[in-house]
């Protein structure tokens, strides 16, 4: 009786052991570091986001250098594109072909972004794109060999119609700096406010150069063409430009008005009170939302490295790292073909909840959070109210629209 | 109305060119010297300002010493380049000028991004000057009511320099015929300095009146500097009159021509100023060139 106890208690560890290894055998281990390069911007005005991303990746690989990666460690080099495609891509060669790294991470700059894409294509080169936001990346563009950590601006603008749709404003206004990301956004908001309901219409659009310093004469004209609502697609500086204007003069009072990143920590921050109240917009990380004990924890452990609480940027290095490690463990090889197959599909637990590196375009299904712009007492800076969650799956433009894109980009 | 309304929002920017413009045509008479760190010069004046707004904490005075201190500085920055270096080039042609001027643009420039780093910063105007007016029935800020007052008033504190006091009469004839000047024993280095002073002054001052309205940031200069090349170009190069007539056709084209065509304002201060140029290439007012 004792005996056979016993057995079946052997018996069942030993499933249970196998069990864990399920299908695995022997957990093979790696006969050296993991090497990832990153190519971003670390000087002038977007090393802040630069920066920001990186102390974000560095804070998940302390923690998954602590237990390894198949015995091994993720080490990273650094280079600065300095906000231009051609340095970009001069260094992403330069990582990959002297370097000799397992793959290629970065970058602020869309245009790098893709000018990057294109060369990780044709070297058959993983690359991860973690804050540029151009739709193309995994749109139009995109093929095997790219991944993006960021939201982007087909997911921005399809989340800001989804959510305007519901209000009941007819006559929109369109303001934008001319740039690609400008343009970007306003293009898929407009598309899919069009597809949520087909009757609103545009009354008009203004457009101005970035860097563009006195935006008073533009935001007096919209309000006096009274809109019913106002749609802007600025950032950066620009972004920071807009907001104090709004607030000079009372625009967001009398037009109500939207603006992807507007209820951003990084924007918000450096304006202080100078930022208008009651703007809506939506962003892909709050530090203080949700309230979630993942969240908590990722914000207690970053300050405590680097003081500031971390931004959106933070956010997508810190998850960059985590898919990187987890996509190898299930590789189980540097083999970079397995190692995409590996992140096909893969999720992971964030300090936002579990995401998922969607198989069919390789971006990452990010939940946006909507809110409107209010002071709060406690921070010396403004915060987002009235936040709700839109999971990312309602964010994101279908497998088929992304098909279709790319048949059309060919 | 709306179309006044909007004529005085426009303003406001071209107080901010002139004042600019005006530094970068005084150089151009009386130097000859096309200055292309003028706007790095501005964008020092907008970072200098913040500095001195931020240590001044929560004063109620902290905008006007912020206003009288940056241009200061500049007038320094930009005199200590000219005593040491520039003023050793002045018989060189223009293209070395431009080149050398250029060369600087490039120092300042590293030089803010090390002592500000790359972030951009926002000067909050006081308590007084904060929010709007409606006037014609247009949201106009009440800072801008500064920048109004500020153009006239360096308007007319040129013209002072310029036709009333000595330097400004000796500067008016260096800038005609230099050597003439020269021959009659005057010392035509120390005018060119005062003159160069008073240019890089008002780069500083445009910069810091420019500062409670945006972000200060890396890059600032870039437009600033095109603009006010444009802005001296059609309205006769050197003559401080001509930058006046240039920033008002300039300033008040851009927040018109947004009224009538949103879409393409962009446009319309370029347009304005290629149509200057086709019909009087010259200049609108004489060129002392």
């Amino acid at each position: 009786m004792h005996m056979r106890r016993l057995a079946v208690l052997v018996i069942l560890g030993m499933v249970a052991v196998t069990m864990s290894r399920a299908g695995a055998g022997p957990s093979p281990r790696l006969d050296r570091n993991i090497k990832v390069g990153v190519v971003d911007t670390y000087s002038g005005p977007p090393a802040v986001f630069g920066n920001d991303a990186l102390n974000g990746f560095r804070l998940a690989l302390e923690e998954i250098n602590r237990e390894g990666v198949l015995g091994a460690r993720i080490e990273f080099v650094t280079r600065d594109e300095k906000f231009s495609p051609e340095i970009g891509l001069s260094m992403a060669r330069e990582l990959v072909l002297q370097e000799r790294v397992d793959l290629l991470v970065g970058t602020i700059n869309s245009a790098t972004a893709l000018a990057i894409s294109a060369f990780a294509r044709e070297q058959r080169v993983p690359f991860i794109v973690w804050i540029s936001k151009s739709e193309q990346i995994t749109g139009a563009k995109g093929h095997r060999y790219v991944f993006s950590t960021s939201e982007n601006t087909a997911m921005a603008g399809k989340a800001l119609a989804h959510a305007l749709s519901r209000r009941g404003y007819a006559r929109f206004w369109i303001g934008a700096e001319d740039y690609e990301y400008g343009h970007a956004v306003t293009n898929s908001f407009w598309r899919f406010m069009k597809r949520a309901k087909p009757e609103v219409t545009l009354l008009g659009q203004t457009w101005w150069r970035t860097g563009e310093p006195d935006l008073v004469p533009y935001l007096t004209q919209i309000l006096q063409a009274r809109p019913d609502a106002a749609f802007f697609g600025t950032g950066g500086a620009g972004m920071a430009n807009l907001l104090r204007t709004m607030k000079v003069i009372g625009f967001a009072e009398r037009v109500p008005s939207a603006i992807h990143t507007a209820i951003d920590v990084t924007v918000l921050r450096p304006l202080g009170t100078a930022a208008p109240e009651g703007v809506w917009g939506t962003t892909d990380y709050l530090f203080y939302y949700p309230e979630s004990p993942d969240n908590r924890e990722f914000v207690r452990r970053f300050q405590a490295a680097y003081r500031d609480p971390p931004g959106f940027p933070a956010f997508h290095g810190y998850i960059t790292a985590h898919f990187i490690a987890e996509a190898y463990r299930r590789a189980r090889s540097l083999d970079r073909e397995r190692f995409i197959e590996a992140l096909e599909g893969l999720r992971i637990r964030t300090p936002v909840g579990e995401v998922e590196m969607r198989a069919c375009d390789h971006q990452a299904v990010l939940p946006l959070f909507f809110g409107r712009t209010r002071r709060d007492p406690q921070f010396p800076f403004l915060m987002a109210g009235n936040l709700v969650t839109i999971p990312g799956r309602e964010a994101m433009p279908t497998c088929e629209d992304i098909q279709r894109a790319r048949a059309q980009g060919r | 109305m709306a179309i006044l309304g909007q004529l005085l929002v426009g303003l406001s920017r071209a107080m901010i060119l002139f004042i600019v413009a005006a530094g970068l045509s005084l150089v151009l008479g009386v130097l000859r010297v096309p200055n292309v760190f003028h706007g790095s010069l501005y964008m020092i004046g907008a970072f200098v300002a913040w500095t001195v707004a931020e240590a001044m904490g929560g004063s109620p005075a902290r905008l006007w010493v912020a206003l009288a201190a940056a241009p200061i500085v500049t007038a320094a920055v930009g005199l200590a380049v000219e005593r040491t270096l520039l003023c050793r080039l002045y018989h060189r042609e223009h293209l070395m000028l431009i080149l050398f001027t250029f060369g600087v643009m490039l120092v300042l420039n590293d030089l803010v991004k090390l002592s500000w780093g790359p972030t951009y910063r926002s000067l909050v105007p006081p308590e007084g000057l904060q929010g709007a007016v409606s006037v014609l029935g247009v949201a106009l800020p009440r800072y801008n009511l500064v920048l109004l007052g500020a153009g006239p008033l360096v308007a007319g504190g040129l013209w002072l320099l310029v036709h009333r006091t000595r330097i400004g009469k000796i500067a008016r004839a260096a800038a005609t015929d230099r050597e003439m000047v020269a021959v009659l024993g005057i010392d035509v280095g120390r005018v060119f300095a005062v003159a160069f002073g008073v240019g890089c002054f008002l780069a500083g001052l445009g910069g810091a009146l420019v500062a409670p309205t945006t972000s200060i940031t890396l890059g600032m200069d870039h437009t600033l500097l095109i603009e006010s090349f444009l802005i001296v170009i059609i309205g006769g190069l050197g003559n401080l009159w001509g930058a006046l007539v240039g920033s008002l056709l300039f300033g008040v084209a851009h927040s018109v021509g947004l009224l009538i065509w949103p879409q393409f304002a962009i446009a319309f201060p370029y347009a304005i100023t290629a149509g200057v140029l086709l019909v009087r290439p010259q200049g609108l007012l004489r060129s002392v060139w």
